[in-house]
């Protein structure tokens, strides 16, 4: 499916839901969920988070980038991402 | 005082001596002022996201730690110029006060 894809659901802070106080940069699997597949990091519309834990998210994604646990980009290979046009 | 937490990036041809002189080096700068190591995590040799001076893996090391201001920034001083550190990041933790 797309990143970007459109939910007709109503979305709720995943981090709101689980009471989050903190949102540790070291926690790659959970930053990933909120980054596309070229790495990039999704937008609030699209991951349905309120905007102080999408903040902390970005901050913690940054940081992560910075120590080289997550990458800044995916290059691409071959023009294609699971087969769609980019 | 408060609560920090440092991440390094080691180089992974260091041995292990030169890595734990590394390490107690580290630990010495954060006690010498009154600073309290709470807990090391190592996690070990660890992929890159992308390479950092030539490397593809490097050797991780968290360590959380509870100290003063000056204490913070000295260490920032000794880990710049200690070579065999590629990058380290100090953060600080206020939601562990």
């Amino acid at each position: 499916m797309s990143d970007y894809a459109r939910k007709p659901k109503r979305k709720y802070c995943q981090f709101c839901k689980d009471k989050v106080e903190y949102i540790d940069y070291k926690d790659v699997n959970t930053l990933k969920k909120f980054m596309t597949d070229r790495g990039k990091i999704k937008p609030r519309r699209v991951s349905g988070n309120c905007a102080q834990h999408q903040h902390q998210l970005a901050t913690a994604i940054k940081r992560a980038r910075e120590m080289a646990l997550v990458p800044y980009t995916v290059p691409v290979v071959s023009g294609r991402v699971d087969g769609r046009r980019r | 005082m408060k609560a920090y937490e440092v991440m390094l990036i080691i180089d992974p041809s260091l041995d292990d001596d030169g890595r734990e002189a590394l390490l107690s080096k580290v630990r010495g700068v954060i006690t010498a002022d009154g600073g309290v190591v709470d807990s090391e995590d190592a996690w070990g040799k660890r992929k890159l996201a992308y390479e950092i001076a030539g490397l593809a893996e490097a050797d991780y090391h968290v360590l959380m730690f509870h100290a003063d201001a000056p204490t913070v920034a000295e260490l920032d001083r000794v880990l710049k110029i200690t070579d065999p550190v590629v990058r380290f990041k100090i953060i600080r933790r206020d939601d562990l006060d």
